[in-house]
């Protein structure tokens, strides 16, 4: 399977009456958008009123409760469109050609749960910690309506939908404009790979998606991964949105859908395919909240780890906590089938560093790359402009009573910065 | 804190979904539960039948209890 992205730069979003992408930049009304998310019959029930701003790089901005960050993306040729099973019909993506519109993103914003949404600062110490602060951000504010205490999960899907909607519209425009640049993925089939590349280790990415369900949840072609076996999917799928977030989570270490469009473990695994390595395929396997689910997905993992004769995963975590069980019990069980595996997590270490990283271990782990450590505290300045509201600083996983200061700073742990210790190894963190 | 209270010699069941972190942190009595949003519940049931998966999994945390162990040990229900 082949596919090849054209990515369109983007350096600037104004609002506009019309609608287009010209000399790189994305001309949009947020009125087009508004109607367009709006012809969805669950957003129809459940938002009751949607506002628009622009977020661009250094501008002294915070935009918070952040939900999720989409980038915009068109199917240009080839079978199905963009989020399959969700906005386009059913049909396997991943080939043909994809336009992608880089350097901006949609993001979806408001209260939801309120504690487990996060931060995204444009500028100062915070900016460093999120990836989304060098984007040009289209943000979509969502209000629910009334009752919907009552109805998280309806109006999580609306708002799911609604971003979702939002990045197709604006994806569209991209589809008649010619790519700044181009690039071509391919993964073979497993006899072409082992005859075209005898000589390399075979190595798959175990790609964990978090399910724990009341709001911890990820899709993939619509079907929701916790009601899925673990199973096999090509790296390009994920590309055109086969997997999508629907995560109210820790805002440091949940995978956005933007996280999924662009996973830097698919693209370093292409980035070394036929050359050091033979890049299999993904294997994309559940983080449940039963114990029995936990056993059967990781047993499944290293099944088919088994079955197709890898010599090496690398193995992404989402999330903390109990996943960290999914994650040992995946490791331990594919290296016990003769697979080596290096692992990607984070760590919830204390705020001094000094506790237990994970809550779960094993020896067979012995090969770890983190994120950094969630529970790092930070002080973020107050910002000129919000966009959103600070209701829930306090209380937003990392925060605590008195995080929102008199001054309008916020001290907190980094946990509350969207994206800051991804797992994918998306961030830049290092340390001496 | 299983460990803690143990340590000031109170034996202690540790009551909990995932067994593998239990046995990680070193709990001697381990009685595995329902689900880790409902350790000792099933919204999933009727009042009656919760109440009966209730009582199994509270005598059978109460046998472990009262039971000499070698080692970790995990108490199925």
């Amino acid at each position: 399977m082949k596919l090849e992205l054209g990515y369109i730069q983007i350096n600037d979003i104004q609002f506009s009456k019309e609608c287009k992408v010209e000399n790189g930049t994305l001309y949009v009304d947020p009125d087009a958008v508004k109607a367009f998310m709006y012809e969805d019959d669950d957003v129809k029930d459940w938002v009751k009123s949607f506002k628009f701003d622009i977020a661009k790089p250094g501008e002294n901005v915070r935009i918070t409760p952040v939900k999720d960050v989409i980038e915009p993306r068109v199917k240009v040729e080839g079978p199905g469109g963009v989020f399959p099973g969700v906005i386009s019909k059913v049909d396997t993506v991943g080939s043909g050609k994809t336009h992608v519109l880089r350097g901006m993103a949609v993001v979806t914003a408001g209260k939801i749960v309120g504690f487990q949404e996060g931060i995204i600062d444009m500028t100062g110490p915070g900016a460093a910690y999120t990836p989304f602060s060098k984007l040009n951000n289209f943000v979509v504010v969502a209000e629910p309506k009334e009752g919907y205490e009552n109805h998280k999960h309806e109006y999580e899907h609306a708002v799911r939908i609604a971003g979702l909607r939002a990045a197709t519209f604006i994806g569209e425009l991209g589809r008649a404009v010619a790519p700044d640049e181009t690039a071509e993925f391919e993964t073979l089939g497993i006899r072409e790979g082992l005859e075209k590349y005898p000589n390399l280790p075979r190595v798959a990415y175990v790609h964990m998606l978090q399910s724990q369900g009341l709001l911890h949840d990820t899709y993939v072609y619509g079907v929701d991964a916790k009601r899925s076996l673990t199973t096999i999917i090509n790296p390009t799928e994920t590309m055109d949105g086969a997997i999508l977030s629907g995560n109210c989570v820790s805002a440091c270490d949940k995978n956005t859908t933007y996280h999924h469009q662009n996973n830097p473990v698919v693209a370093e695994l292409f980035a070394a395919h036929g050359k050091t390595l033979n890049y299999v395929c993904n294997i994309i396997t559940n983080e449940n909240v039963y114990l029995a689910d936990k056993q059967r997905s990781s047993d499944w993992t290293a099944k088919l780890c088994r079955l197709l004769d890898l010599d090496g995963a690398i193995v992404s975590q989402e999330g903390f906590g109990n996943p960290d069980t999914d994650l040992i019990m995946n490791t331990k069980k594919i290296e016990q089938q003769g697979v080596k595996t290096t692992i990607i997590t984070d760590e919830y270490a204390g705020q001094d560093g000094k506790s237990q990283s994970l809550a779960d271990a094993d020896p067979l782990a012995d090969a770890v790359v983190t994120g950094g450590n969630a529970n790092e505290v930070i002080v973020l300045p107050k910002m000129d402009k919000v966009i959103g509201m600070l209701d829930y600083v306090d209380v937003i996983a990392g925060g605590h009573a008195g995080s929102l200061r008199e001054d309008g700073s916020i001290e907190a742990e980094i946990q509350i910065i969207t994206g800051a210790t991804n797992e994918m190894g998306f961030n830049c963190m290092s340390a001496r | 804190m299983v460990k803690e209270i143990e340590r000031a010699g109170i034996p202690v069941v540790h009551m909990c979904t995932v067994t593998p972190i239990s046995m990680t942190v070193g709990a001697n009595r381990i009685v595995p539960t329902i689900a880790i949003p409902h350790p000792l519940g099933n919204p999933a049931l009727t009042l009656e039948e919760e109440k009966n998966i209730r009582r199994k999994l509270v005598s059978r945390a109460l046998e472990a209890l009262t039971t000499e162990v070698e080692d970790q040990t995990i108490f199925e229900v």
